[in-house]
């Protein structure tokens, strides 16, 4: 199997817009990947790969014409399976859209089309970005590449395990409580959930509308600012679209961290909800890591953890519930076993419940705002521990453990997650930074300085290594 | 707000929500409940009547 896929985007980029590397190479040797780690891994749901030499060879003979339109072109993805695509399916991973093959494509598959991405396929997800490793869908879930026998965490699990596993070097994830950063933090690579309205959101299906986020999933911090510069931007078909001017986020890569102020929530991960020794490990490492390369460390606390997933999950529940209400009443067998959980739940929360989760997240809001005056970013936990195994998730996870991530769904203010090392089973760990409404430049500077300054992106998933030497 | 829910409760619930539930799927979420419940306490903190809601409705320049 030749090692091309195992680049990073900027990587490949750069080799590509050289004429070193042929997109049709870089494609093949994906496509191969897929070929020989999917039937272990389960990350593609559809592949497309005569879609894909055509996308790569149309890339090549436009690069070499002369008309090379940037970092993403001709650089295979992936797409979570909740994205539309036209003229291929797009099944959310249900029985309920077995059939469903789009005639538009999602924003987010647009505007990577027309950076002249190359799609593989469609990505393995939760269903409907919901619920959790479930065995009963059309599919069966995704495995993490670290050891197959655990869990990516979800939803964009498919995304997660494939770039991870370099199926492909980037892709789509979307984010309601957690679902970029969670299979992220378990893959070993780097996710970001933007600001609510940077991503627009049409043409993908919805989770939570208040709640839900469209961001990039790549091997590295530097890879996701890549991606997210064609994907920001406003887009009138979704009502939350912000409009504001997009920076250039690599232009600050590699400028480090020094002088910047990064405030640790101790109390979410040590009191809270104590983390496991290896994700604790990680995070003490990376705040001397930080300290060392010249960064300001300053305490920040915050309502309890708990108060933050109360929020966060009545809003999700019930947002949920009205979405899929009309499948609810009338095929609710025909969703998975931990859905059906899911959707059931919106019964037991009243109107007024849902009102006061909302005016909570005013003021949780306001609280973030507050304790982030005069820094740049905050730093928490990402995962309470290391993946679990597949068939330990417990079937209402909701209660199971408050989440480290949907805080910041909640707030909406970005957040990304990066592998801050390997703890017990040699699985990965990750800590999680969260920048300012808007501030994706600042917060992606100081995730690539981190894994700049650390050995953990020349760690690779051992199943890719043996097979990338057989 | 009761920590608890009886059955002729849930009926109503589900009965309005719409939802046809088996027995054991029922228990379930009976089981659950009380986590939706300290859910629902935690939300509400001491606010005053002008508190508002996060979402606030608008009027953009395509309504004008």
């Amino acid at each position: 199997m030749s090692d091309s896929g195992f680049l990073t985007i900027a990587e490949a980029a750069g080799e590509i817009a050289a004429k070193r590397l042929s997109p049709v190479e870089l494609t093949r040797a994906c496509i191969e990947r897929v070929h020989a780690l999917d039937d272990r891994l389960h990350t593609i749901v559809h592949l497309t790969e005569e879609r894909a030499l055509a996308e790569a060879r149309a890339a090549e003979a436009e690069i070499a014409a002369g008309r090379y339109r940037g970092p993403l072109h001709g650089i295979p993805i992936g797409l979570k399976d909740i994205v539309d695509t036209k003229g291929i399916p797009t099944t959310c991973q249900s029985k309920i859209l077995q059939d469903n093959i789009p005639d538009a494509d999602a924003a987010c598959a647009e505007r990577l089309a027309a950076a002249g991405t190359v799609l593989i396929g469609k990505t393995t997800t939760h269903e409907f970005a919901d619920g959790g490793p479930s065995f009963d869908l059309p599919e069966p879930p995704a495995r993490n590449p670290w050891n197959t026998d655990h869990f990516t965490a979800g939803s964009s699990s498919g995304t997660g395990a494939g770039v991870a596993a370099g199926l492909f070097l980037g892709g789509i994830g979307t984010d309601t409580g957690g679902s970029i950063r969670g299979p992220a933090a378990l893959c070993g690579i780097a996710g970001i959930k933007p600001t609510y309205g940077l991503v627009s959101r049409a043409g993908v299906a919805p989770a939570a509308f208040s709640l839900d986020h469209i961001g990039p999933m790549a091997w590295t911090a530097a890879d996701c600012a890549l991606m997210l510069q064609v994907l920001a931007g406003h887009d009138p078909r979704d009502p939350a679209s912000a409009s504001r001017p997009i920076p250039d986020y690599a232009a600050s890569l590699g400028k480090g961290v020094k002088g910047l102020k990064i405030g640790v929530i101790h109390h979410f991960h040590e009191v809270d909800y104590p983390v496991s020794d290896g994700v604790r490990r990680g995070i003490d490492a990376a705040i001397a890591t930080y300290h060392d390369l010249g960064a300001e460390i300053h305490e920040v606390s915050l309502s309890p953890l708990q108060d933050w997933g109360a929020c966060g999950s009545l809003i999700s529940i019930t947002e949920r519930a009205a979405t899929y209400e009309e499948w609810a009443r009338t095929r609710l067998g025909d969703f998975g076993e931990r859905v059906q959980r899911r959707l059931m739940l919106g019964a037991l929360v009243s109107g007024v419940d849902y009102v006061q989760a909302v005016r909570r997240r005013r003021e949780l809001r306001g609280e973030l705002r507050a304790a982030m005056e005069g820094l740049d970013v905050v730093l928490t936990a990402s995962q309470t521990a290391e993946a679990p195994k597949i068939d330990a998730v417990p079937l209402w996870d909701t209660f199971a453990a408050p989440s480290f991530t949907m805080p910041f769904n909640v707030a909406g203010y970005p957040a990304v997650t990066v592998c801050a090392g390997f703890g017990a089973g040699g699985l990965p760990v990750a800590i999680q930074l969260v920048g300012k409404p808007f501030q994706e430049a600042t917060l992606l500077r100081i995730a690539d300085a981190f894994e700049k300054a650390t050995p953990f992106r020349a760690a690779r998933p051992p199943m890719r290594a043996a097979k990338a030497a057989a | 707000m009761p920590q608890d829910l009886d059955d002729q409760s849930l009926e109503f619930l589900l009965a309005r929500a719409g939802l046809t539930l088996n027995a054991a799927q029922k228990a379930e979420l009976k089981s659950v409940y009380p986590g939706i419940a300290a859910m629902a306490a935690r939300v509400r903190q001491k606010r005053g009547i002008m508190a508002e809601p996060a979402h606030s409705y608008g009027f953009t320049e395509e309504d004008l």
